[in-house]
């Protein structure tokens, strides 16, 4: 026995001295692919990596649906329930159908989830910046304006979603409300508050932010001034429609002709450096793409592998002139007038899977202008713009002789024409005017909405209501 | 091959001492039990030499030896003999029974105890059970074997492995998979590299006085699994397995509908749907018939429009095409072969076990195949009295074309057959309907999605996909690699006190590459797309124990002191590329790379621990138990945990007053109660909050916030209390166990949900418990034992109940699931349905009335908008009772063997049926003919709504698809046959068994169309079906 003590002893001494390692051990390994939070707010570098993690998440598959993924899947959606365009029978047929609200239904869950997952992530940009102690005044300015341009962008988006327009009534019920990151849900807010903060976020943005940015998919002080002339446009301020509108668009060129690059217009729309019109835009590249999730492209594209899936009303094709840029649509089948497949554009070229999704654009600024000017009373002043924007369509364009609502008529359907399957223009109007959207032409579904219709919001999702405690199943009574 | 064999043999034997003696003679003989039977495999050892042998099948042994040597005859659960060689060259010998064969030995946690010392639950599975299936994935033979444990099998995709949960389900987000042990390490690989053959025993580990010791681990139970060693003193024994055979899914696939009728019912979905928006009943009739080729998108008839404004196809029109959708994607018959060698054998120090395994089989769905080698050497030499060194090896490789065959991708195969019409062609077709064939006069896949073509090209649904092509134009394959070093070595201070040092190193790589064709389907338009992963783990896993056994008198002592470290490291590397030319499959011919990944997740874990046990007069037995773990899981404040067990046991048949009792041979009560933990299945890092990388914008680096997390995050804990009763009669003829358990699991890792609207839809916190209690019952009985003919038969069942003993909140909604205190994770919380109303077609749900106050009254009303209904508990997805039952005949040398599981009391949830019930709410998807019994007019009553081409909630989750899922299966039978000793040595072999054998042959079940086997939460997946296979073995041993 005892020739094996030494060997004995030595294995426990072996064994003992791991033992008092083992708290150095196991503080060894280290999270991989991760930064903390220090990183990210302590330099001008990693906040913007940050704010680029965001705008990359935007346009990310976010479900297992093809109609649900990245802000282009909200705006095709309303696209799809208007008179305009006309959906097959794949992807976003149930939108097209008016029903797709119900709260377990993709759309619903989809919107909700994907709005408040993009405004937590803005809360902890604004939070995190403005606890900063590294970041210089300016800096703070800057980047806090793009999470407050963010965070405003989604709640307008979740007010649009869940109810009916302001003006119906400001104090109707809307989504809830966070400005930090909380672990207990937050009860409904109203309309009037819910707006409220979007134009506070908005106004601290545009005083924060400047004309420089990484590149077209971030905000600078334009896009949230376009942003800021969209909401007050749904407000119905139309002096300060007017002002942002007119800030926005000259930012890319003093005059119209200079905002606007007619050539650009059958380019596919797919590439945001070509443009001088694009103000806002998710890119895709080849190695970070959403595939086949890149609405519109993926859907109205009928030449490249994609969908197939969206086509255009007949009527809406004969508003165009033969010699407008935009009048992009052919025959791709061979079938009668009467069938819905009978139109189809090529705006959207899905060619790649490096296709880049158009946001907001100078044509829509101008527009909003033009109207907030005729609300106004600026009616000369308005036509005048409308007429400069159909003439750089279509040089052989001329001036209507329309006046008061004819005027204004004019207007919202130039709208249609210049931003058809972009953000759902149409939808956008008539929730705003308080008007309904009835199908005519050749559509395949004819499903009428009425003014302030229901089906131009949602439910709310019943996973929403069963976690959170401050919601309960009555909120979807009478939605 | 004869040649080389006995070529290989000689450099064997030449490693393997054997060396003869003179003057010796040959001494023959037969060893049988005490009832006569022959017994083989019977060690015959000459003492104090290294000369021995084994009896044969029929219990005779040859030996040579001198006069006045001694023979040894020892054999597990008997006595041993010895015979002092004589003058007489015959020497027969009865061996006695050992005091019952209990002192049978059982691989516990860190070493073996004597079955009669065990204070906890252990069902031991010991090669003849293992033989008895053809197992892919060796832990299947688990189940019917062993009351206490859920398995669910996992499809038709061989290689893959089942879902296994011992004695309840004791976690809900944390992983609740039990801890497999491969000789003393834990096994990080993927559990199909190891074959059935190479198995000594796998033990399963039920309650926390067999597990406490693997403490952090132990939670869900642990399957120890010890491969097989040679044993000292005996020749080298080879043994060749070949087994062949042929498989097809074990139950019938659910119904779908043929052409003709699958257009005139979608022609009066449209029809319905016309008319609830308003037109009138002929203009509805009409529009349906004009607009149902262009909705379809396809025209299979020779006919322009083959449907009438009546909803009949229109005389004279004839398919063009009707496409057999599973006929085109499964398999009519899979092969399956696995062929094995075995060599073992061992000198007076040193054994050896060395094995080389093949198999290939096919599975369910074309082209889905697993095919593996696997290799091991096991050695154990007793280099000094004191010391004895050990390795073992293992080294496998696999390949598995796994297609698509599960779940809601494109290509999943089961979806395909489910959802696809008939109507759709397999290949291209032209406008008119002709097949469109390439320029080698091939015809094309039909992908859906040709442009510029306005019939026959656009399909509504899986657009760009064809999932048949899809099996030949992608590739899907998961490569293998699987290495494991397992070295050992035992110092003996005393005959009391040793100390053991186990290092295990393990390397897994797995291998995913998939490739997605360059001309069609979801890649084409950037010319295809590779991704390839590289996945390596890495374990490294370090034990020490000095373990002490004493007996002083009636007392015996054993103390152990054991101390682990576990190191492992995920290291994970993937690319990706797109543009490839035709048949370039491999990264390097892509245009652009596209994707670039990698990093190294790293875990550790140390433990120290103990264990006490007392014994007295062999009877009475204490045992203990303590772990402390850290664990990298958790954060430095929270990492460590405790953990313990206490036990005992006392044989109350060895009590006075039961000693002469002629009908009780055995009785032993015993009971323990211990505390384990659960950190498995939450990811590395679960406590940091931290911005992920990766969310680059362009060039622009990006990164973006993770989930919300809980920086105090600790261990889970599972209490467990078992008692049990183990108890024989009549002198063994019957035996058996009852034992109950309550599994109590507190501070679960749960990902508690929180509300969407707060950015963040769940938190893995430490919230709430569950329970699991349940019965396990057992016996096996030896019904009739004579010379020529023995049966036996083993009957178990479990009956386990899970119940929701506490939540921070009143109710989460998980799914199908509403989880809420005193309810099962298990039960669902769905919409009932209420039928179809007569008047009107539609169908309707349950709805409570509430009163003033929001309050249900109690009183139920109906509802025909679901949204309204209210959901209600109805029905569970795991059974009341679960077990098997085999019998065991055997005659002469024949024998037939069966065994069978069942399951009673769940519910499954068919979302394929419910699919194909859809009525034709979206155009295109395939359909059952069960809608004959449709709504049609007013008055009809039936439970099926009437057909409407429009988003409806007919197929809504509710009670509608929920059935019951009674099951009864012949998970395997075999019948074999020996060849006659005198005729099997006559060609110098020891034994020659050829075998006739399948697996789930029959299948009972109460709801049919899918296998009953789905999962745990009882929804399907468009899961591929399991096998039944049919195979022909032969077993022979040189």
């Amino acid at each position: 026995m005892k020739k094996y003590l030494n060997k004995f002893l030595f294995l426990l001494t072996t064994v003992l001295v791991l033992g008092g390692c083992s708290e150095d051990f196991l503080e060894d390994p280290q999270p991989a692919g991760v930064v903390s939070e220090d990183v990210v707010f302590n330099s001008r570098e990693g906040v913007e990596a940050y704010i680029s993690g965001i705008h990359r998440r935007a346009r990310g598959q976010f479900t297992s649906g093809h109609d649900a993924g990245g802000i282009n899947s909200v705006y095709f959606a309303r696209s799809a329930k208007g008179n305009d365009v006309i959906i097959g029978t794949s992807w976003f047929s149930f939108d097209y159908d008016q029903d797709n609200r119900e709260p377990t239904y993709r759309r619903t869950v989809f919107t909700w989830e994907f709005s408040y997952f993009m405004i937590n992530q803005a809360n902890t940009l604004i939070n995190g910046v403005e606890a900063s102690e590294a970041l210089s005044p300016e800096d703070k300015a800057d980047l806090k304006g793009q999470g407050l341009a963010l965070r405003a962008f989604y709640y307008f988006q979740l007010a649009q979603e869940f109810q009916l327009t302001y003006t119906n009534d400001p104090s109707a019920p809307a989504p809830p409300i966070y400005l930090e990151l909380s672990l207990e849900g937050h009860p409904m807010s109203t309309l009037e508050e819910m707006y409220s903060l979007i134009v506070s976020d908005l106004t601290e943005a545009i005083d924060g932010l400047d004309a420089s940015r990484l590149d077209k998919s971030y905000i600078n002080k334009s896009v949230a001034q376009g942003i800021l002339a969209r909401v007050y446009q749904v407000m119905e301020n139309w002096q300060g429609a007017e002002e942002m509108a007119h800030a926005a668009w000259t930012a890319y060129g003093s005059t119209v002709e200079a905002a606007l690059a007619p050539e650009t217009y059958d380019n596919g729309f797919n590439e945001m450096n070509e443009s001088p019109e694009w103000m806002w835009a998710m890119p895709q590249y080849e190695d970070q793409t959403m595939y086949y999730f890149s609405a519109p492209h993926a859907q109205a594209d009928h030449s490249n592998t994609s969908y197939y899936n969206a086509y255009v009303n007949d009527e809406f094709v004969n508003r165009f002139s033969d010699t407008d840029v935009r009048k992009l649509f052919y025959h791709a089948y061979n079938v009668g007038p009467t069938d819905y497949r009978y139109w189809v554009t090529s705006k959207f070229i899905f060619d790649n899977f490096g296709t880049d999704v158009p946001l907001m654009r100078t044509a829509e600024m101008i527009l909003i202008e033009a109207e907030a000017l005729y609300h106004q009373g600026q009616v000369e002043e308005a036509h005048e713009l409308l007429y400069q924007l159909q003439v750089n369509r279509d040089p052989q364009a001329v001036k209507s002789a329309n006046t008061g609502s004819a005027l204004f008529e004019e207007i919202l359907v130039e709208r249609r024409k210049e931003l058809y399957m972009e953000f759902g223009v149409e939808w956008f109007d008539a929730r705003r005017l308080e008007r309904g959207i009835t199908r005519t032409g050749n559509h395949r579904i004819f499903k009428n909405l009425e003014p302030n219709d229901r089906r131009f919001f949602l439910k709310i999702p019943q996973a929403e209501i069963d976690a959170n405690d401050a919601i309960d199943d009555s909120v979807n009574a009478n939605r | 091959m004869k040649q080389k064999l006995s070529g290989i043999l000689t450099v064997l034997l030449l490693l393997v001492v054997q060396i003869g003696f003179a003057q010796q003679k040959m001494i023959t003989g037969t060893v049988v039990d005490s009832e006569g039977l022959p017994l083989p495999g019977v060690n015959v050892l000459i003492q104090n030499t290294n000369r021995g042998t084994q009896t044969d099948f029929e219990g005779n042994y040859s030996i040579q030896a001198s006069e006045g040597e001694r023979l040894v005859f020892s054999y597990v659960g008997f006595e041993t003999a010895s015979m002092v060689v004589g003058n007489i060259s015959r020497i027969n010998v009865t061996l006695a029974p050992d005091a019952a064969e209990l002192e049978e030995v059982v691989v516990v946690a860190y070493g073996t105890q004597s079955k009669r010392s065990l204070v906890g639950s252990v069902v031991s599975l010991g090669e003849e059970t293992l033989e008895q299936q053809q197992l892919t994935s060796v832990t299947s033979a688990i189940q019917g074997n062993v009351p206490g444990v859920a398995m669910v099998m996992s499809g038709g995709q061989p290689g893959e492995n089942p879902t296994i949960r011992i004695r309840g389900i004791g976690s809900i987000n944390a992983s609740s998979e039990p801890l497999i042990i491969v000789d003393g390490a834990p096994f990080n690989g993927n559990i199909n590299s190891i074959s059935a053959d190479q198995i000594e025993s796998m033990n399963v580990l039920k309650d926390a006085a067999s597990t406490a010791l693997y403490g952090s681990r132990g939670a869900n139970g642990v399957i120890v699994i010890t491969t097989k060693r040679g044993s000292l003193n005996t020749a080298p024994t080879i043994r060749l397995t070949a087994v062949g055979g042929f498989s097809t899914p074990a139950v019938e696939t659910h119904e779908v509908l043929g052409t003709n009728q699958y257009m005139q019912w979608a022609w009066e979905a449209r029809r319905n749907t016309n008319i609830a928006n308003g037109q009138n009943s002929a203009t509805a009739g009409q529009n349906a018939a004009t607009g149902l080729i262009p909705a379809l998108g396809y025209n299979p008839y020779d006919v322009a429009q083959p449907v009438d404004a009546e909803g009949n196809i229109v005389p004279g029109a004839n398919l063009l095409w009707e496409t057999d959708w599973e006929d085109e994607m499964l398999r009519d018959a899979a092969l399956r072969q696995e062929y094995g060698l075995n060599l073992s054998g061992g000198s007076e120090r040193t054994r050896y076990f060395l094995s080389a395994n093949y198999l290939e089989q096919e599975g369910t769905v074309k082209e889905s195949n697993f095919e593996r080698i696997t290799t091991r050497l096991n050695l154990e030499s007793e280099v000094k009295d004191w010391l004895k060194l050990g390795l073992n090896t293992s080294f496998s490789k696999s390949e598995q074309n796994y297609p698509a065959q599960s779940g809601t991708s494109y290509q999943s195969a089961i979806q395909w057959i489910y959802g696809v019409s008939s109507v759709y062609p397999l290949y291209r077709r032209g406008e008119d309907g002709s097949l469109i064939t390439d320029s080698a006069g091939d015809p094309i896949y039909d992908y859906g999605a040709t442009g510029g073509q306005t019939l026959n090209a656009v399909r509504p649904i899986f657009g760009n996909e064809n999932a048949v092509g899809s099996l030949y134009n992608y590739i899907n394959l998961n490569n293998r690699t699987n290495f494991n070093a397992n070295g050992f070595a035992t110092i003996t201070f005393t005959d009391y006190l040793s100390f053991t040092t186990n290092l295990s190193y393990e390397e897994y790589m797995f291998d995913g590459f998939v490739y997605a064709n360059n001309e069609v389907g979801y890649a084409s338009n950037v010319g295809g797309r590779i991704n390839q992963d590289r996945d390596i783990t890495r374990t490294l896993n370090f034990v020490n124990s000095l373990n002490f056994d004493k007996s002083f008198g009636d007392h015996t002592v054993a103390a152990d002191v054991i101390m682990e470290s576990m190191q492992s490291e995920f290291d994970v590397f993937g690319a990706a590329g797109e543009g490839f030319l035709p048949n370039v499959t491999n990264l390097s011919g892509r245009t652009s790379p596209t994707g670039a990944s990698g990093y190294i997740a790293e875990e550790r874990l140390v433990g120290y621990m103990g264990r006490l046990s007392y014994s007295f007069a062999d009877r009475y037995f204490v045992e203990g138990s303590y772990r402390r773990d850290g664990s990298t899981r958790f954060s430095s404040d929270t990492r460590w945990g405790d953990f313990f067990s206490v036990g005992a046991s006392w044989v109350i048949s060895d009590e006075i007053f039961l000693q002469d009792n002629e009908y009780l041979t055995y009785l032993k009560l015993k009971g323990s109660y211990g505390e384990l933990g659960n950190n498995r299945g939450i990811g590395y890092f679960p406590y940091v909050q931290a911005f992920n990388t990766g969310w680059n914008q362009g060039t622009n680096t990006g990164v973006l916030l993770g989930g919300v997390t809980d920086p105090n995050l600790t261990w889970e804990t599972s209490q467990i209390t078992n008692i049990g009763l183990d108890f024989a009669f009549l002198n063994n003829r019957i035996e058996g166990s009852v034992e109950w358990f309550d599994k109590e699991s507190v501070d679960l890792l749960y990902d508690q949900p929180l509300p969407m609207s707060t950015g963040n839809d769940a938190i893995t916190t430490n919230v709430g418990s569950i329970a699991n209690q349940g019965w396990e019952f057992m016996i096996r009985t030896r019904n009739i034992v004579s010379r020529d003919f023995t049966w036996t038969t083993m009957f178990n069942f479990d009956m386990v109940d899970n119940e929701i003993t506490e939540l921070t909140q009143e109710s989460f909604i998980s799914g199908t699931k509403r989880w809420e205190e005193g309810r099962s994770l298990y039960e669902f919380y769905i919409q009932e349905w209420a039928g179809v109303d007569p008047a009107d077609g539609r169908g309707m749900w349950y709805r409570d009335v509430l009163d003033a106050n929001g309050d249900p009254t109690g009183e139920r009303t109906i509802t025909k908008q679901y949204s309204q209904a209210t959901r209600y508990y109805v029905g569970e997805s795991l059974p009341d009772i679960n077990g098997g039952f085999s019998t065991d005949f055997r005659y002469k040398n024949f024998d037939l063997n069966a065994l069978f599981n069942f399951s009673f009391g769940a519910q499954v949830y068919d979302s394929s049926y419910a699919s194909l019930m859809s009525g034709f709410e979206t155009v295109g998807y395939q359909q059952s003919p069960d809608l004959a019994a449709r709504w049609q007019e007013p008055g009809d009553i039936t439970d099926v709504p009437l057909l409407l081409a429009s988003q409806n909630d007919h197929t809504s989750t509710s009670t509608r698809f929920l059935f019951d899922n009674d099951y009864v299966r012949l998970k395997a039978i075999t019948l074999g046959y020996n060849l006659p000793q005198n005729v099997v040595e006559s060609v110098g072999m020891d034994r020659f068994r050829v075998y006739l054998r399948g697996d789930n042959l029959w299948t009972w079940q109460s709801h049919s169309g899918i296998d009953p086997e789905q999962s745990l939460a009882g929804t399907t997946n468009n899961r591929s079906y399991i096998m039944k296979t049919v195979s022909l073995g032969l077993n022979i041993e040189l």
